[in-house]
Order: C-alpha cells, then structure tokens, then sequence
C-alpha cells in the first residue's frame, strides 16, 4: 500500500516508503527481478561523495518562475542552490521563459547563538524580510540538519506567517540526515506543494496535461496540440497559480518516472487526476506504448494511433540510417534513475551496445506502484540485458575504475562533473541537460546525430588523455571496482 | 461518528508525579471504556510500567538503533491494562546525543505508522520535567496536544517549575490552539496546600483540576507494578483518580495561562505557604 499521508508536514523517506537502494552490482535483469522479489541495499565501507535532499528540495522549488526559497539553517546549507539559477537562465529559452528574473534564494543563517536559543524567530523574521523583499506569489522554507536537531517549529513558524501575509508559505521538510537517498528531496517539495499549494479542483479540464519534468524543452506543445491538450509543466518554469490549478488536468505524465513518482500518486490518489500507465517514451516500443496510453486515457486513442503512424513514417527511415552508423559501438550511462534507464532504451533503438551503467539509486517500485511505469523493467523486456549494471551514488572512484576496464565508445552522462572522468581517459563523453532531447521518435533522431558527432570528433578527447593526470593509484584500479561494496573483499 | 481525538501533554517538575499521575489517570479512563494511547516522552522510559505490569518497555528509540529504520507498529507498542496502547518515546543514553530530536524522531515515526487510529478516545504524552528545548515542544505543536495539565504539589520548585511551564504555554497558546486545562495537585502535604495551589491557580487564571491526597497505596502499588486502579479498585485513592477522569472528561474550562513574575509567586507562598501556629512542627 502507498504510504502518502498529506495531512503529515513530513514525506516517509524514500528507503522506507518504496524501498528505494544506493547500493547493487550486477545487472539490470536480475536487479528487475530483485525489485519485484524484496531487493536489499548493500553498503559500502569506503564512500567518496553524496548529494544532498535539500538540492533536490531547491530543484524543484527554486524553479517556480514566482516563489522565493528560505533555507532555513546554517549559510552554507545554502550555498549549494545558486546552481540552479544558473540552469534557470542557460534553459528559460527551452520553455520560452525570454526575459528570466533572477532566482530568489535566501538562508536564514543560523548561527551557534541560534542553535541555543532556536531559530524560529529568525525564520519568521526572515520570511517576512524575504517576502517585503521579493513580493513572491509563494514562500517555501527548506529545512536543514542544524534546525532539525534543534526541532525549531519550521510548520507552525510557516503557517503563522501564511496566515499575515496572505501567500502560500511552505515548509519542506529536506533534512538531509533523514535519508541517503537524496531524491527523498523532490518528494519532500512535492509533498509541501501538494499539502499546502494544490488545491481541490473547481472542475475537470480535459484540455490540460500535467507534465511533471526538470527543465527540458517544450516538446509536448506539439505532442499534445493533436489531442487539443496543453502541458502544464511542473515544477521548473512554473508558476504558484499554474501549480495551485494542477489538480483539475485531464492527467499527469512524466519525463522521469524517479523525480515525478511522488507528486503523480498524490495528484491521482488526493486529487482525481490519473497518471497515464507507462513510463516516459523513450525508444520507440514505449513511444509506442506512451501515446497509446495518452490516447485511452483521453478518449482519443485513433489521434494516438494516427500520430504514431506518421511519425514513425518520417522518422522510422532516419533511425534506420542512424542504427547502421552506430551500430556495434558501446556505451556506459552515468545518470540518476529512472532517466538513466531511459538513456539505455535510447541507446539500444539506435544499435548501440551498452557495456555498463553506473545509476545512481533505485526505485524497486514508484508510488502508483503500476509496473508499466518501471523504464528499467520495460527495457530489459525491449531491448535485454545490462551487464556491469551499478547502483551508485555518484562514487566517482568506482565510475573511473569501471570505464578504465571497459573503455567504451562514449560516456554519457546527465550530471555536471561526470563527463570530464571519460574525457580524462580518452572516451567521448556526451552531457545533455535537456532532458526531452531523447524522447519520442524526433528525439532518437535528434540524439543519436549528437552521439555519432561525438564519437567521430575525439580529436580533443584523445590529446585530453595524453595530457591529463589520473588522480586515482595503479592499486585502485587494479580492485574489482565493487570492491567497497558490501562482499566485494575491501574493508 | 467524526470525533476528534483529545491529544493530552502532561507537564511537571522532575520526580512531581506525572507518570504515576498519568498512569492511574489513563487507567481510571480505560477502565470506564475509553480508548486510549499513553506516548511516554521521557528519555528515563518508565511512563508506561504500572500500565504493563513489567519493567520499561522496548522503546522506539532502541527499536530504531537495534532494529534499522523497518519498524512496524507491533515492534513497539503494547497493549496495558484496559487496552491502553503504550509506547515508549526512550532516548539515547545519558550524556550523549539529543534526547530533544529523540522524541521527534519518536512522534514522527508513530504518525507514519498510523498509531494515531480513529477508534481512540485519547492520547497522553508524559513528557519529561519541563520544556527544556524544541524537541520536548513537540508534543504541543500544531495538530498534536490541544491540551495540557500540569502536574504540581504545594512545594515551592513544584510551583515554580509549573510556572515556567505556563510560560511556555503561554507562547505556544498564542500562536497557536493549545490551552491549558488546569493544575492537578499530587498532593506533598505540605501546609495549606489547597488553599496554595487554589491561590496559585487563581493566578494563572485556571482552575485546580483535583486534588490527589498523599496515600501510601500507590507507594505498594508502584512497588507492585499496579496503577492503584488495578492494585486496590475498591479504595478511596482509586475513587480520587476516577474522580480526577472524570473531572478531565468533563473539562471544558480551558485558557491561556497567565505566568506571574518570581515576585508574585513568593508572596503567594509567604501567604499560603506561612502559618505561625503551625511555626514548629515540620512534620509531613
């Protein structure tokens, strides 16, 4: 049974609620298999990096084109969230976003003297500064380790300042300490957001689409235009009344099944609106798969079907080609779950073969808990296996030691940092940010001209390699690289 | 039927009797066919003995540390007399960590379990001596205990502990829905006490909930591992712990406390507290 209970101010951990793991090796299958079975996490005793809920919690709320973000905690709990004023301005032309404002990002600084007296004053006063300050349509204040030790009244401060200033003032719950899995940190805003922005619906549209995403570019316009529906994206680029609204859409699809999962359910189970069953369209099979499954939830199933006929009509032959350049290259994934999954379904409609992937948690289950919705379990069925699969959060060391003994054709990767350890090495590495980049037909199209151009230009990857120092000793990579996983023989 | 459950904090100096207090409270209540649910909120782990008939339960907190974080609601609550649900908040060990956060993990841990069902009457929180930082707050915050009742006798750190206590009330009322019902007097026997604790109430604008003799009774029952409810139910000290239910079921007198300065409170006790004629006999 799903454990969402909105009338809580906190969201179970993601480790509790669905079982969700940082730590596996082997591959997709038997990891398929696991999740349907009681899949057990494995520890690791040496641990090179983490990420952290409250980035996770600023994602999603930093983003919202009219809110402004409190964090509420020591200065440096902050400093991690100007990042995302950065993928604010470098994407708002992707959503058509010409003149972004700058990001409203605030700390209450909480200092020793605060962690002995309690900071609830502070943030009331910070809340009130921030909203004479920026006038934002909403106010989300995201907890940190500091004011959750000290148990300070973030709810009861938020509410009392609700209640002054007539805005949405909303407390996320993002303490980092509380869970390792930091995608616990999109649930933890989206949880806020459905208790205290959502609001019951004055009527059911059957023109509007929710589209739950980070900040990729408007493809679903188009997609949606056929079917007479509209996207309503959500989080990044969104606005507090387009959020208030979401829950009279027609229904809620997903760019990546791990960063949605959460608000989906709650929309459907709180709000009356359904989540289409079937996990993003990646590839053409859950292309395929995700119009039909738009069009029986609409009604319009012989638009889907006729929309799926021209496309691939157009595109089918294009993919073709692609298929024959790139066919018997391989490639290894570095990206957080379930996009990650999706990048492998991209890579195996366009022929290539993929030697390994380090992914950077798992979800045995999402909240709907509809297995059409697993990307991972729908690629293993579409396309096989995934040797060398990995379940790692971001462990750098093991990601440099697997691609020194696989060395593929190209790195793909989806978080800032990760490409340079495959450039290091010589390998053409690839980043996309935008994340619809790869969807849909169009996408493998888009995609896998991008892939070929990367790997024919290695010219500068291959000087790279002659010139760039390994920071890592001959004894590391000559470990199994699990070997700090638990059974993998390091201490 | 959509009733509320009436969430109660129990306050009150250290060693004043706010477990034993609680204890015959809930059981008096139980046992006139109210569902309840005792959440001991002390690090110390013995606000549920008497209910259970056996030594300090398994807690949530050591549940959590020997258990992992996969605990279901069986692991740590369990059924006392009358079919009072008890858990045991706990904390960890003396001198390390934070007892405060202990008890927020506790609280949280239980709303996710779903212990909080609708078939209950009540729930008590006995929280530990005073309001010392955030984490013993929580049990008053918003959604939680509406109500609180402190437990005093007419001893001067008694009275001066449940004034501190009311100032904190006071805070957290203004804000907020949480009032205080009254002042239950575990009675020391010291003199006057009940003209005292009426002065003293009459202070903070509340009223003496009841006022609970000294009986050696629940000396024997503790020892017994009995609420006096259960150990003796024919005696006249469990009829004042029915009486002090009964008072409670009934309440419906609640404010918000008005704390008094240290002066005020000492000339209260050098009024009440002071009788000439009694000048030398100290005896208890």
């Amino acid at each position: 049974m799903s454990k969402i209970n909105l009338s809580l101010p906190e969201v179970q951990i993601r480790e509790i609620r669905i079982n969700s793991i940082t730590g596996y090796q082997g591959d997709a299958k038997e990891l398929v298999i696991a999740s349907r079975e009681g899949l057990k996490d494995k520890e690791r005793s040496f641990s090179q990096c983490l990420g952290c809920s409250t980035s996770k919690a600023a994602c999603m709320t930093v983003l919202i084109q009219d809110a402004a973000v409190i964090s509420h905690g020591p200065v440096g709990c902050a400093s991690c969230l100007h990042e995302y004023t950065f993928t604010y301005r470098v994407n708002s032309p992707l959503r058509d976003v010409m003149q972004p404002t700058p990001r409203r990002i605030f700390s209450s600084n909480l200092k020793e003297k605060d962690t002995v007296y309690g900071g609830n004053m502070k943030l009331a006063n910070s809340i009130r500064e921030v909203y004479e300050r920026t006038n934002a349509n909403a106010i989300f204040v995201l907890t940190t380790c500091a004011a959750g030790i000290i148990g300070d009244d973030v709810e009861g401060v938020c509410q009392e300042a609700e209640d002054e200033l007539g805005i949405p003032v909303i407390a996320i719950f993002c303490e980092g300490f509380k869970s390792k899995v930091w995608t616990t940190g999109f649930d933890a805003a989206y949880h806020g957001i459905a208790r205290k922005l959502i609001q019951k619906p004055r009527k059911r549209r059957t023109d509007l689409i929710n589209v739950i995403n980070f900040w990729g570019s408007d493809v679903f316009s188009d997609w949606f235009a056929p079917f007479d529906v509209k996207p309503n994206y959500i989080t990044p680029y969104s606005t507090v009344k387009g959020l208030k609204y979401a829950s009279e859409a027609a229904a809620t699809v997903q760019a990546c099944s791990t960063l949605g999962g959460y608000l989906g359910a709650v929309l459907e189970r709180d709000f009356g609106v359904p989540e289409i069953p079937a996990a993003p369209p990646y590839g053409i099979a859950q292309t395929d798969r995700w119009f039909r499954a738009l069009g029986k939830i609409l009604k319009k199933e012989e638009i889907a079907e006729k929309i799926i006929a021209e496309k691939k009509k157009k595109y089918l032959p294009k993919i073709e080609n692609l298929r024959k350049k790139l066919k018997g290259k391989t490639a290894y994934v570095t990206a957080g779950a379930a996009h990650g999954h999706a990048l492998l379904s991209v890579l195996g409609e366009l022929g290539l073969k993929t030697c390994g992937a380090a992914i950077f948690h798992h979800d045995p289950i999402y909240d709907s808990r509809r297995l059409e919705n697993d990307q991972l379990a729908q690629h293993v069925s579409d396309y096989g296996n995934v040797t060398n699969f990995n379940v790692c959060n971001k462990q750098e060391f093991e990601l440099v030691n697997a691609l020194n003994r696989i060395r593929p054709d190209i790195l793909i990767a989806r978080h800032g940092g990760m490409t340079l350890w495959g450039a290091k090495l010589g390998i053409p590495s690839l980043l996309i940010g935008d994340e619809h980049f790869a969807m849909g037909y169009e996408g493998l199209v888009q995609y896998g001209e991008r892939l070929l151009e990367a790997i024919e230009n290695d010219e500068f990857v291959k000087n790279l390699k002659k010139h760039a120092i390994n920071p890592y000793s001959k004894w590391w990579l000559e470990q199994p690289p699990y070997y700090f996983l638990k059974g993998g023989g390091g201490k | 039927m959509n009733k509320e459950i009436r969430q109660i904090a129990i306050y009150g100096k250290g060693g004043i009797g706010k477990s034993t207090t609680t204890q015959n409270l809930t059981a008096a209540l139980a046992e006139s066919g109210k569902k309840v649910m005792v959440v001991g909120c002390d690090p110390k782990a013995d606000s549920t003995r008497l209910l259970l008939g056996t030594l300090a339960q398994r807690t949530v907190l050591d549940t959590l540390r020997e258990t992992g974080e996969d605990v279901e609601l069986d692991n740590i609550m369990r059924t006392g007399f009358g079919g009072i649900r008890c858990v045991e908040s706990g904390g960890p060990e003396p001198g390390v960590g934070c007892a405060g956060r202990g008890i927020i993990t506790s609280i949280g841990l239980l709303e996710h379990l779903g212990a909080y069902t609708k078939d209950l009457d009540y729930v008590f929180y006995d929280v530990l001596g005073d309001v010392v930082c955030g984490g013993f707050a929580m049990p008053i915050r918003e959604g939680k205990a509406q109500e609180i009742y402190i437990v005093a006798s007419g001893e001067m750190m008694a009275l001066y502990a449940a004034n501190n206590i009311a100032k904190g009330i006071a805070k957290f009322a203004q804000k907020g829905g949480v009032r205080l019902g009254g002042i239950i007097c575990n009675s020391r026997n010291v003199d006057r006490e009940k003209d005292l604790l009426r002065a003293f109430c009459a202070e903070l604008g509340t009223q003496m909930i009841h006022f609970v003799p000294r009986d050696n009774l629940v000396q024997r029952a503790e020892i017994n591992r009995k609420t006096v409810i259960e150990y003796k139910p024919n005696s006249q000290q469990a009829d004042e712990y029915r009486q002090l239910a009964k008072a409670i079921n009934e309440n419906d007198y609640f404010i918000i406390p008005k704390p008094m300065s240290q002066e005020r409170l000492e000339e209260i006790l050098l009024e009440y507290g002071l009788m000439e004629s009694l000048k030398d006999d100290y005896r208890i």
